[in-house]
């Protein structure tokens, strides 16, 4: 191979059809899926994008003009947008913290072994592939006190004075939709969290045990650190998916009561196809896509520094 | 540093045995090896002395307290893995230090002791870096490092030297005798290599299929091996066997016939029953070959010639099987030549058919 790479070298193809042949073979190769991503989703999203300057209401006929920033100005001064930022907030550090901690308990446990663990690690697994949208309606019959049991157990427990609906009680509400999330996305967490523990070898718990470590030390000593740069890309991942993921919220509660489980994902949702206000849901979906955008560089140059520390 | 003793030690995994009633009494500062191939429980009679596995059955004693249900870390024993199972995301001075900040040391002292090993092993300039930027040579001397700056009860080597290549292993092979020499810590070094055996070990202890099968000092094992496997499993290249009978005796000496036809008159002191079945074993630097056979030499083919530089191992065929002998200096034959070979009697080693044990 090197022998003809350095022959090419020293005497460059003469035909100009075979060279030009091969400079654009790469592209060629690339061209259809460059193609699909830019016509389906490029082209679109610049499209939508627009949609945030102008006046794009479905059901007038005579909007569609330029607005300018006009959406914006009413976004700044939108109560309900920033109750919707506070939830989305809430929303997703809930939901990402208890996924994260009980997806990592799990994964400890299942890279242990024990009789069944194949089975185990199968129905762990299982809760990821129901859609979204049949889970949220699952939970919201089991919060149901008419059909559920939840509601019983809770009273039972004491937890609860009376079987009710934390759905419809504004205080609780959004405790629904992430008990919901929680478990739809432990698997998730999980599972990544197990191959990370599975690739840290075996010998090094070995010698940190001779050398003195006992099993909170260990995890402490080696198993954080190895899972350190896989947490933070999980974590980075789930935050941006769940601040983006409505289907829960809008299946169970709809964003009520009063606007208490509202997120902004779920406010662009109800903007956008129940009030059919494509301009102003274009903003705020604009506004939204920058903060995450925010975030995720922070992650990740918080994930460099402390790769580059390692 | 302690003494160790093994009494009686089984071991199984679920129904399978690999340890079968292991006996070993290890003095305080000595260093043994243990050997065998692939699979004889060496490595596992190891781990359990570390405390990595648990004991099916017998006792280990560490320094007159019996351990068998101590974890790890209280036996304050220092390892060496094949790997070397550095902690990747420690400098080396925070892997040779570990154990000591796990201890809560004073900082000046943890200090002083990496210095020192450092020192001892030549890695001074690099205890600010990480492992992943050491060459597979200086991992092994910060593996080696970790355990020497604990001053443990004993140190635990586990093929510490089988990932590096043939020159290194050499190199670092001496620097380990070196480094007992100068610490004088009892050692417990496992090892398939028998080179390494007999050049590290104070006594070998030679291991098959989940016994011991000889211990003894690397002479012992190579001058009078206990039985056909020692014999087979020490010395390389590796002792020739040849079938052989017992033949009507003569004036109380044994005479025996091989297969081929070759005849050992008066073996000095040793009776047999006339038609016992027994195995001679001969070293191929022993056998002798072209005019230092001299007289009653046998006539036999060579079949191939390695030159190693320092001598050659000439592939000889008697009848229709193959034989190895050690010649010093240049071999002038060639595959094909027919060569004169002579066993001498006294170098013989002479096995039971059957179970394989010495009979001289």
């Amino acid at each position: 191979m090197t022998a003809s790479a350095s022959l090419e070298q020293a005497q460059p193809d003469r035909r100009p059809l075979k060279r030009l042949g091969l400079r654009v073979e790469p592209y060629l190769y690339s061209a259809p899926a460059v193609i699909i991503v830019a016509t389906v989703m490029l082209v679109p999203l610049v499209i939508g994008m627009t949609y945030a300057f102008r006046d794009i209401r479905l059901l007038n006929p005579f909007s569609g003009g330029f607005v300018g920033l006009d959406n914006f100005r009413r976004l700044a001064a939108d109560g309900d947008f920033y109750l919707a930022l506070k939830n989305t907030v809430f929303w997703t550090a809930a939901s990402v913290f208890f996924q994260f901690t009980l997806g990592l308990i799990l994964a400890l446990l299942l890279n242990r072994p024990f009789a069944g663990r194949g089975i185990a690690q199968a129905l762990v697994f299982l809760p990821w592939a129901v859609p979204s949208f049949l889970s949220g309606l699952d939970w919201a019959w089991l919060f149901n006190p008419v059909v559920g049991p939840i509601p019983h157990w809770l009273t039972a427990l004491g937890v609860m004075s009376q079987p009710e609906n934390i759905l419809s009680d504004p205080d609780l509400a959004m405790w629904g939709p992430i008990v919901a999330n929680v478990w739809w996305g432990i698997p998730f967490f999980a599972i990544t969290m197990l191959a990370a523990l599975q690739s840290i070898p075996a010998d090094i718990y070995e010698a940190a045990s001779i050398d003195g470590a006992g099993p909170f030390e260990r995890f402490r000593a080696i198993t954080l650190p190895f899972l350190a740069p896989t947490i933070a890309i999980a974590v980075l991942l789930r935050t941006v998916w769940i601040a983006n993921f409505a289907d829960l919220i809008v299946v169970m509660t709809n964003g009520g009561p009063a606007d208490r489980t509202q997120i902004v994902a779920s406010y662009i949702f109800t903007t956008a196809f129940r009030r059919l206000d494509f301009g102003y849901a274009s903003a705020i979906a604009m506004v939204l896509l920058v903060l995450l955008m925010i975030y995720s560089l922070l992650i990740v140059i918080l994930r460099q520094t402390l790769l580059a520390r390692a | 540093m302690a003494a160790i003793d093994i009494r009686a030690v089984d071991k199984s995994f679920q129904k399978l045995k690999v340890l079968h009633s292991v006996d070993l009494s290890i003095d305080k500062g000595e260093f043994i090896v243990l050997v065998g191939p692939s699979g004889c429980g060496k490595s596992t009679l190891l781990r359990m002395i570390a405390g990595l596995e648990e004991v099916t059955g017998g006792e280990i004693v560490i320094g007159g307290k019996r351990v068998n249900d101590l974890p790890p870390k209280e036996r304050n024993l220092a390892m060496v893995f094949q790997s070397y199972a550095l902690y990747p995301h420690m400098t080396v001075a925070g892997n040779m230090s570990y154990s000591l900040r796990l201890r809560k040391i004073a900082k000046e002292k943890i200090a002083t002791a990496v210095a020192g090993a450092a020192d001892i092993l030549g890695l001074a300039p690099l205890v600010e870096r990480r492992p992943r930027q050491l060459s597979g040579g200086q991992r092994q001397r910060v593996a080696m490092g970790r355990a020497i700056v604990r001053e443990p009860q004993a140190f635990l080597w586990d093929e510490p030297l089988s990932n590096l290549d043939a020159r290194l292993r050499e190199q670092m092979r001496a620097e380990i005798k070196k480094l007992h020499r100068r610490l004088g810590a009892t050692s417990i070094y496992v090892t398939h290599d028998q080179i390494e055996a007999m050049t590290l070990a104070d006594r070998i202890v030679a291991m098959e299929a989940g016994t011991i099968q000889q211990i003894g000092s690397p002479e012992d094992l190579y001058e009078r091996p206990a039985n056909r496997f020692v014999a087979g499993f020490i010395g390389s290249p590796a002792m020739n066997f040849l079938d052989a009978q017992a033949a009507p005796a003569n004036a109380g000496h044994a005479r025996l016939v091989t297969e081929d036809g070759l005849t050992f008159e008066a073996i000095p002191g040793l009776e047999l029953p006339s038609s016992r079945q027994l195995t001679i074993g001969i070293r191929p630097e022993h056998v002798l070959l072209g005019e230092a056979a001299g007289e009653g030499a046998k006539e036999a083919t060579v079949d191939l010639v390695e030159p190693t530089g320092m001598g050659a191992i000439v592939h000889f065929r008697f009848a229709d099987i193959s034989h190895q002998a050690y010649h010093l200096g240049r071999a002038s034959w060639r595959a094909g030549d027919s060569v004169k070979v002579a066993l001498p009697t006294e170098r013989l080693h002479l096995f039971d058919a059957t179970d394989g044990r010495r009979l001289n």
